[in-house]
């Protein structure tokens, strides 16, 4: 089967800057395909082009056979989109928004209330249908977006950053949403999102930086790009332990605040077998998978956050972090 | 067309539903109307003869001829203020998902300009409510030609109002814009006061504001000019002529129709350049 999306040579320059430089890459029928990266990465400019928000300078792609310049529509009708900032109309109700959009995409009269009832129930919100959305959560708003992006029964649905803003628990119910997608009848779903736990639920991930594609793989293979599992230790006398690790298990360790760092591939096992056997007394022992900022780290040399990321993000990652870290 | 249904079905719910903006756009000819009107009243007879005017002048009556430009200007603020949704639209997002959809640039722009236009004959029709207080006899026949004829002024000036949006971004610079035109629009309409003796140079612009003959058309209809002495019509100011030619109803209607038909495609591609970024 032909690829659902394929993009060829795609750019995009605003006046002299060059946001999207010269992408390709396919998605499949089915597939849930992430795009990962940085503030200012070029994953909204690329999204926006693909669903014909935008002119492309440059290149071409194909979404559903349709050509995204010359079958602008054949396009718009083939995918669903929830875009970076939020599109609903505050002032109308759940059912009202909802309603609009069957009528925006011709969804015939005698089938509209049946879809408007099965994927405002995908979102848990058959309650709130008569609410005006300026009453909502984010969290609500977001999950009537995923709803009415899906009204029309779209090929492809598009999600810029489908969770940004919103609390650790909200965002993990709209990933269970989105994977409840999957399951159902073969969509194919494109999603960009700067937090690596998040892309784990794709099957592949592309990631982007300074409008470049520089990585397009599995998780699992990009994890294993960077080396596997993160280990963080503290100890009586990091420098002895640095040298001790880096002579024991041939490893690359970085020493910054008060902290050593490692990668190691199968950490869990590692890790039991280290504690018994290391004789520089612990302090602290932390395991963590990979992060973007590791691959990011892997990929470029440099943190992905240090140049981008506002304070109050960081704390969200952070928060997030323990959250995982007081699951397992 | 069940898109352009949709887009103006939207903005005349929202328009319903928001009081303050109906209770505002009620306000303003309401305020007119008393101090213009009432205020004025005695100082514009003054003018017109002194208040002991005899003979044909002795019918004139300013709060009546005040009346239909009153309803002019209501017609005329909410058409134009009506494109304010397009601005607001694009501010608040919402613009993209309609523009993500399947409807076409030029349905959404006729389903904006239908908006607009059904919402300002609304405003236009709620101004009838004054006609009891003024002394004005209106009767059912006089509003049914005035419904078309309001809405065709409608039309025209939502065009003009969203072709001033699509070349805006934010709510600010569209109403400093409205503002910057609205005054001299209505001031030059003949909607206020009978528009003779104005310089050269004044009268082509009234001659090229389409809302004077937009006031004509409504005070012909209101005032019932086809039944009034010729004195009276000339003191009313309804023997509106471009050189030297006496306009006609009819061809004010086919004035209004080829404006509306200009400004609409004028506002459609210039709706239609407009990148959602
Ligand atoms: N309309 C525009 N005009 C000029 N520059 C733009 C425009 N839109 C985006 N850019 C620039 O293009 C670059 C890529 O932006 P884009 O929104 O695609 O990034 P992103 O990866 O989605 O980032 P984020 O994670 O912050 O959403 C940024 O440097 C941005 O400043
Ligand atoms: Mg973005």
């Amino acid at each position: 089967m032909d690829p659902i999306i394929e993009v060829k040579g795609l750019k995009k320059d605003f006046k002299q800057f060059e946001a999207v430089k010269e992408v390709d890459f396919s998605v499949e029928q089915g597939e849930i395909f992430g795009f990962l990266g940085p503030n200012g990465a070029g994953k909204s400019t690329t999204i926006n082009m693909l669903s014909t928000m935008l002119k492309p300078t440059g290149g071409e792609a194909r979404i559903n056979g349709f050509d995204i310049v010359k079958s602008r529509n054949d396009v718009r009708n083939s995918i669903g989109i929830i875009f970076q900032e939020t599109t609903l109309d505050d002032k109308l109700t759940a059912n009202e928004n909802l309603m609009l959009h069957c009528k925006f995409y011709g969804v015939d009269p005698s089938i509209r209330e049946e879809r408007i009832r099965e994927v405002l129930h995908i979102v848990d919100l058959a309650d709130k249908r008569k609410q005006i959305v300026e009453t909502f959560s984010g969290g609500m708003k977001r999950r009537l977006e995923i709803a009415r992006g899906l009204l029309h029964y779209p090929k492809v649905l598009f999600l810029d950053e489908p969770t940004v803003g919103l609390d650790p628990q909200t965002r993990s119910h709209i990933w269970e949403y989105i994977l409840k997608l999957k399951e159902k009848a073969g969509i194919t779903i494109f999603l960009t999102t700067h937090y690596m736990d998040e892309a784990e639920i794709c099957d592949r991930i592309a990631v982007m930086d300074h409008g470049e594609l520089i990585a397009l793989d599995t998780p699992y293979e990009l994890k294993n790009k960077v080396g596997g599992d993160v280990v963080e230790i503290s100890t009586s006398d990091n420098e002895a332990a640095q040298a001790k690790i880096e002579q024991n298990y041939e490893r690359n360790v970085k020493n910054k605040d008060n902290r050593l760092t490692f990668h190691v591939t199968k950490g869990d096992e590692f890790l039991v077998q280290f504690v018994r056997e290391f004789e520089v007394p612990l302090h602290s022992v932390n395991l963590r998978r990979p992060t973007l900022n590791d691959v990011f780290l892997h990929l470029t040399g440099r943190e992905i956050r240090e140049e981008t990321a506002s304070q109050k993000e960081i704390m969200k990652r952070n928060m997030k972090m323990s959250m995982r870290k007081g699951r397992r | 067309m069940a898109g352009i249904v949709a887009i103006w079905q939207r903005d005349v719910l929202k328009f319903f539903r928001d009081r303050a903006r109906l209770v505002g756009s009620f306000a303003m000819p309401f305020m007119f109307l008393i101090l213009f009107g009432s205020g004025m009243s005695g100082a514009m007879k003054a003018m017109m003869g002194g208040t002991g005017a005899s003979g044909p002048l002795r019918d004139f009556d300013f709060v009546e001829f005040m009346f239909p430009g009153i309803v002019g200007m209501a017609v005329f603020t909410t058409s134009i203020f009506s494109a304010l949704s397009v601005v607001q639209d694009k501010e608040f997002g919402y613009m993209r998902e309609i523009l993500v959809s399947p409807i076409s640039r030029m349905s959404i722009a006729i389903g904006k300009v239908l908006g607009g236009s059904t919402v300002a004959v609304f405003q236009g029709l709620l101004m009838m409510i004054f006609v009891p207080f003024i002394g004005l006899e209106i009767n059912l026949s006089i509003i049914l030609r005035l419904i078309p004829v309001m809405f065709l002024v409608a039309f025209v000036i939502s065009s003009i109002g969203l072709l001033i949006a699509s070349t805006l971004k934010t709510s600010q610079a569209f109403q400093m814009v409205i503002q910057i035109l609205i005054f001299p629009m209505l001031f030059l309409s003949g909607a206020f006061f009978p528009l003779s003796g104005m310089p050269a140079w004044m009268n082509v612009l009234v001659k090229i504001n389409p809302l004077t003959y937009a006031v004509d058309m409504f005070k012909k209809i209101i005032l019932q000019a086809d039944q009034m002495t010729p004195a009276l019509k000339e003191a009313m100011g309804l023997n509106l002529s471009v050189f030297n030619h006496t306009i006609t109803f009819t061809e004010e209607v086919l004035f209004m129709v080829a404006a509306g038909l200009i400004f609409i495609i004028l506002a459609t591609v210039s709706f239609s350049r407009t990148e959602a970024t």
